[in-house]
């Protein structure tokens, strides 16, 4: 009897109930390399863009700054701006300042928050754990500025609501004195580990011309060479004031986006500190109008994962003719069909969560044999011990 | 270069298929072409190095209009371009980029599923973002779509 190679379509995902932004991949897989790799996202896909239509521009903003509960306030900033550029409206340099402080210290929550995600994939759970007890300190600084650890609302039309006293002030140093101690550790850990470096050194790699190809944008482009920023390209808010220094690697690996990551955290620190150092006195806010001026603008801004983009249309009314919102992770996420192939099964963990993608563990998992019967269950974990038990 | 220079070039570029150019803000161009000329004036760019493709946009321009448009911006530092076209509401229809830029995929797919428009020859129109039993034929970033008309009849 002539025996028939068998092609295991592996479908992941798409819900757990635990974390945030399910996804759900299918990978064929000949033995242990992937062949083929689909996604199909949506499963939190909210209407947010139609729900905007039906409300206010104030209202709009509280309902943008929910797409993302983990950089909840680069789309604020993105759409504030946008809208009070339409309004032609000039926002107090101090405000500015204070969204760039909020905004790279979500990107240290956002950063780390990734590390420890990652972490966990490769079955380091030592780290794992040291990372999410660290970003609690920048979590309770948010906390303190802004009354709120996500969501954290700092931004209104036109400025912003909370100020820096001078006790956040010394909270906000000496946090950062803790993290970059912190970060230093993290940065000779993640470079010299050696059971580490075998689950991310040579993983995925991504020259920088295929890199440009598959549109990777953020830190994982910036890992391979794309030397994008946004706050760097077109400064906005008070990046023009406070430049940040663009942080590239060239290997394109997974090491690589670990390096470019941790090495953003050294960056946040300092840019955090200058504003301290000079934030300018003045007003919080300016009026702005009900009806916003007819016209489209487009306002981008760096979020955490990279470029996020927003083009937004006014009629003249009290309410939004159009906003488009492309986040980070879908440039991103469409790599990883591509990348997958040709690695390890084992890999597929780590690969994912290269990307820092907006969609996290998936707690229900099938392997399917394509023709039918000997079905077996897999969780996610499953999935992740697989990981690591391969490479033990 | 500056941002003047990027958006002199861009253009230059795309003189032969410019309808109407405007800049409504200093760091944009708007450039209006043919639904004809779309692939020859993105590889014109692409081939340019000029940018990256960075959203798809998709606009309904209303009944009264019967048209929809589709807005593809292309970043180059602080610099954007982005090409406009226009496609009959009844039968909208644009050509998929993607022999020009592979990873466009996902853009279109969110283009076809929210306005129904039509990209001939993309390699997956599957839906991304909207759920398995979602009807056929009702795209809901189209205006004459109402959330609560769709809650009452669902």
């Amino acid at each position: 009897m002539q025996s028939k190679i068998d092609k295991f379509t592996i479908p992941i995902g798409p819900q757990h109930p635990a974390l945030k932004e399910p996804g759900h991949f299918e990978f064929s897989v000949d033995g242990e390399i992937v062949t083929d790799a689909s996604v199909r996202l949506g499963y939190v896909h909210r209407g947010i863009e139609k729900g905007t239509e039906g409300r206010n521009w104030v209202q709009s903003l509280y309902l943008l700054e929910r797409i993302c509960g983990i950089c909840s306030h680069v789309h604020a900033t993105a759409y504030c701006l946008g809208v009070e550029k339409l309004a032609g409206v000039e926002v107090p340099p101090r405000a500015q300042a204070i969204r760039v402080l909020v905004a790279e210290l979500e990107r240290v929550h956002s950063h780390m928050l990734w590390l420890g995600v990652a972490a966990h994939e490769a079955g380091f759970d030592t780290l794992f754990m040291y990372s999410w007890r660290d970003r609690e300190t920048v979590m309770n600084l948010l906390e303190g500025i802004t009354g709120n650890r996500v969501n954290y609302s700092a931004n209104v039309l036109g400025g912003v609501k909370c100020d820096i006293s001078a006790e956040q002030d010394e909270a906000i140093r000496q946090g950062v004195d803790f993290l970059e101690e912190r970060t230093r550790h993290y940065l000779e850990v993640v470079t010299s580990d050696m059971m580490f470096l075998r689950r991310t050194r040579g993983v995925a790699t991504t020259p920088k011309a295929q890199a440009r190809e598959l549109g990777l944008i953020g830190p994982t482009g910036r890992a391979s060479g794309i030397s994008h920023d946004v706050r760097v390209d077109a400064p906005y808010a008070a990046y023009d004031i406070y430049p940040v220094k663009l942080i590239t690697a060239t290997a394109g690996d997974l090491e690589a986006r670990f390096i470019v990551r941790i090495n953003e955290l050294f960056e946040s620190y300092r840019v955090i500190r200058q504003i301290l150092d000079t934030l300018p006195e003045g007003e919080l806010t300016v009026r702005m109008p009900r009806r916003i001026k007819e016209g489209e603008t487009v306002s981008r801004v760096e979020a955490p994962r990279g470029e996020l983009f927003y083009f937004i249309k006014s009629n003249g009314t009290d309410t939004p003719e159009r906003i488009k919102v492309r986040t980070p992770t879908l440039p991103n996420m469409a790599s990883v069909l591509v990348l997958a192939i040709g690695h390890q099964l084992a890999d597929i963990p780590m690969i994912l969560t290269g990307i820092d993608p907006c969609f996290s563990c998936n707690d229900r998992m099938v392997v399917v044999k394509d023709s039918g019967g000997d079905n077996r269950a897999m969780t996610w974990e499953a999935l992740r011990q697989y990981g690591i038990e391969y490479y033990r | 270069m500056s941002v003047e220079n990027d958006l002199n070039t861009a253009a230059n570029l795309l003189h032969v298929w410019t309808q109407e150019a405007t800049t409504p803000e200093p760091e944009r161009l708007d450039v209006r072409i043919d639904v004809a000329d779309l692939l020859a004036a993105v590889k014109t760019l692409h081939d340019a190095h000029w940018g990256y493709l960075s959203a798809i946009t998709g606009l309904d321009l209303g009944a009264e209009a019967g048209e929809l448009e589709v807005l593809y911006h292309f970043c180059e530092g602080a610099a954007v371009v982005t090409l406009r076209v226009r496609t009959p509401r009844t039968d909208p229809s644009v050509p998929s980029l993607y022999p020009i830029i592979p990873m466009v995929t996902v853009y279109e797919r969110e283009l076809i599923e929210m306005f129904g428009v039509e990209v001939t020859d993309t390699p997956d129109p599957s839906r991304l973002f909207l759920p398995d039993d979602w009807p056929e034929g009702v795209y809901p970033l189209r205006k004459d779509f109402d959330i609560a008309d769709a809650a009452r009849e669902a």
